[in-house]
């Protein structure tokens, strides 16, 4: 009979915060959602086409070269960023609906500590995001960079901070918001700014034009650039494929360590609050 | 918030218990159920689920429910099986009772040859078993349920309200709501509530003679005769706003 008194040993004893099982459960739940998400898919292939290829090329034929590399080399690292930007902002926004309409309910009345649940779901969705990110990865010979699998296990260690700093800034968005009738243009207003002032498809240091002079970014432009946190992850994930970092390594580092732990921590209590109905 | 949406009400269910709990859109059925499951805080007052007060102790009152919401709270990118088996990794079943209790909860469900397609491909019917047979896959003692049969189609509420009926058996005390009369013929005890208030409380032929004063009056005159005749229409809500856009396919909608 299903129902009725309780086993003995059904259940084992309750975790006040830690539960590794549900965070892996719910981490386990991404990932199988991912792989019946053939839109997500395609948007990751279209978006590789459309930047790398089509972008890519088109304005590659313009420039001769970025500090000796060629544009579409150059925009690679930028393609994978913009897919683990979607990819995160997707994660945030199936939060908002999960929790009016879907599973986040049943979570929600049920005993599993939030802090593991809001763990799942940072990993799960930043694993979602490496996966997208490396659909434009596999595009590299296309692109004209050399992989090793040192350099691609770098690169997801980069993309995986990167998708740790993203998802949680969609967590933090999403746990505030009640519906997403607006979410399309609150996300592009965050999911295109982060990409264009992030030296993904321009230089910080500026362009080498014809003849030779350097065409120097307005100060203020550099400034929001400086400003952002992506920069120095696209930086980092620069210097994992090609080699050429325009930032000190030593800045790269710390950022990629501290901004997305800081985001991650922010993320996890602010879905830890989703219980909190006053 | 300007309007309570209940308000001093006192009420006491019995252990093992079917209770229903019946009032017009609006009344604040909802708004009890998410009270006593623990995702809304009363802003007075108290109220104790299982022998666990829902604020203080709310980790316990949800250690001891099983609830199944007004619409399906399901991952319907998954399949049922995996849904129960989220489900008993949220609820700590252990990892060496986790396969039979997933394999009996399907069969209960009569969802056993159906176990490994993704839900959205199910019927509404099919989902409300499957979340039925997921809120007792922990074995509760209480047993939450917002309008469980609303949406079915005939054949498939009698088949739930079967099984929500035979839950006695087990001893498992339930607590509902709904709007179907029938229903609420069959519950042990039901409360009316409109307003946010409790209108009256009984067995359904107790609140009969005590309303009416006659013992061959229908549940639904009573419940007309307490709440009125007029039409309760809702305003829309940010959910409603949500699920409309959904609808409509509106941008990243799954």
């Amino acid at each position: 009979m299903i129902h009725g008194a309780a086993l003995p040993a059904l259940r084992y004893s309750p975790a006040r915060f830690f539960d590794a099982r549900v965070v892996l459960a719910l981490w386990r739940r991404e990932l199988l959602r991912y792989r019946r998400d053939r839109t997500q898919w395609f948007g990751g292939v279209s978006r590789t086409v459309l930047w790398l290829v089509i972008l890519g090329y088109g304005i590659g034929s313009s420039y001769t070269n970025i500090e000796g590399y060629t544009y579409t080399q150059y925009i690679l690292p930028g393609v994978v960023t913009l897919n683990i930007l979607f990819a995160s902002m997707q994660s945030a926004i199936s939060l908002v609906w999960d929790r009016e309409v879907g599973l986040m309910r049943e979570i929600l009345v049920s005993p599993a500590p939030m802090l593991s649940v809001a763990l799942g779901k940072v990993l799960g969705g930043s694993t979602v995001a490496v996966a997208q990110g490396t659909i434009a990865l596999l595009c590299a010979p296309l692109a004209g960079v050399d992989l090793s699998v040192a350099r691609v296990l770098h690169a997801w260690a980069v993309m995986f901070a990167m998708g740790i700093l993203l998802v949680s800034i969609g967590a933090v968005i999403a746990s505030r918001m009640a519906t997403f009738e607006g979410f399309g243009s609150i996300s592009n207003g965050i999911v295109l700014p982060l990409y264009f002032l992030s030296g993904a498809v321009f230089p910080i240091r500026g362009i080498v034009g014809l003849g030779g002079f350097l065409v120097d970014l307005p100060w203020w432009l550099r400034a929001l650039m400086y400003a952002n946190p992506v920069t120095y992850l696209v930086d980092l994930l620069r210097g994992a494929l090609l080699d050429f970092q325009q930032l000190p390594p030593w800045l790269d580092l710390l950022l990629v360590v501290t901004v997305p732990a800081a985001a991650g921590l922010a993320a996890v209590t602010a879905m830890s609050q989703m219980r909190r109905v006053k | 918030m300007g309007v309570a949406a209940v308000n001093e009400m006192s009420l006491r269910v019995g252990s093992g218990e079917l209770f229903g709990l019946l009032g017009p859109n609006g009344a604040g059925k909802t708004t009890l159920h998410r009270m006593l499951t623990t995702t809304l805080f009363p802003t007075a007052g108290t109220a104790r689920v299982a022998g666990c007060d829902v604020v203080r102790e709310a980790p316990q009152v949800r250690d001891r429910i099983g609830v199944v919401f007004q619409e399906p709270a399901l991952d319907d990118r998954l399949t049922a099986r995996q849904n129960l088996e989220l489900h008993a990794v949220l609820y700590r079943i252990h990892p060496h009772w986790l396969p039979s209790r997933v394999r009996e909860a399907l069969a209960w469900a009569e969802l056993a040859g159906d176990a490994d397609r993704p839900v959205r491909t199910f019927s509404g019917g099919m989902k409300r078993r499957l979340e039925l047979a997921r809120a007792l896959l922990h074995r509760p003692p209480v047993l939450f349920l917002d309008e469980p049969t609303a949406g079915l189609d005939p054949q498939g509420r009698r088949r739930l309200w079967d099984q929500v009926t035979r839950l006695r058996e087990g001893g498992v005390t339930v607590f509902l709501s709904t709007q179907n009369m029938a229903e609420a013929e069959g519950c042990d005890r039901v409360a009316i509530i409109d307003h946010g208030s409790l209108l009256a409380v009984g067995s359904p032929a107790e609140v009969k003679v005590l309303v009416t004063q006659r013992s061959d009056a229908t549940l639904e005159e009573v419940f007309l005769e307490l709440t009125g005749r007029g039409l309760r229409d809702e305003e829309a809500t940010a959910r409603d706003h949500l699920l409309g856009f959904a609808r409509r396919g509106g941008e990243l909608t799954r």
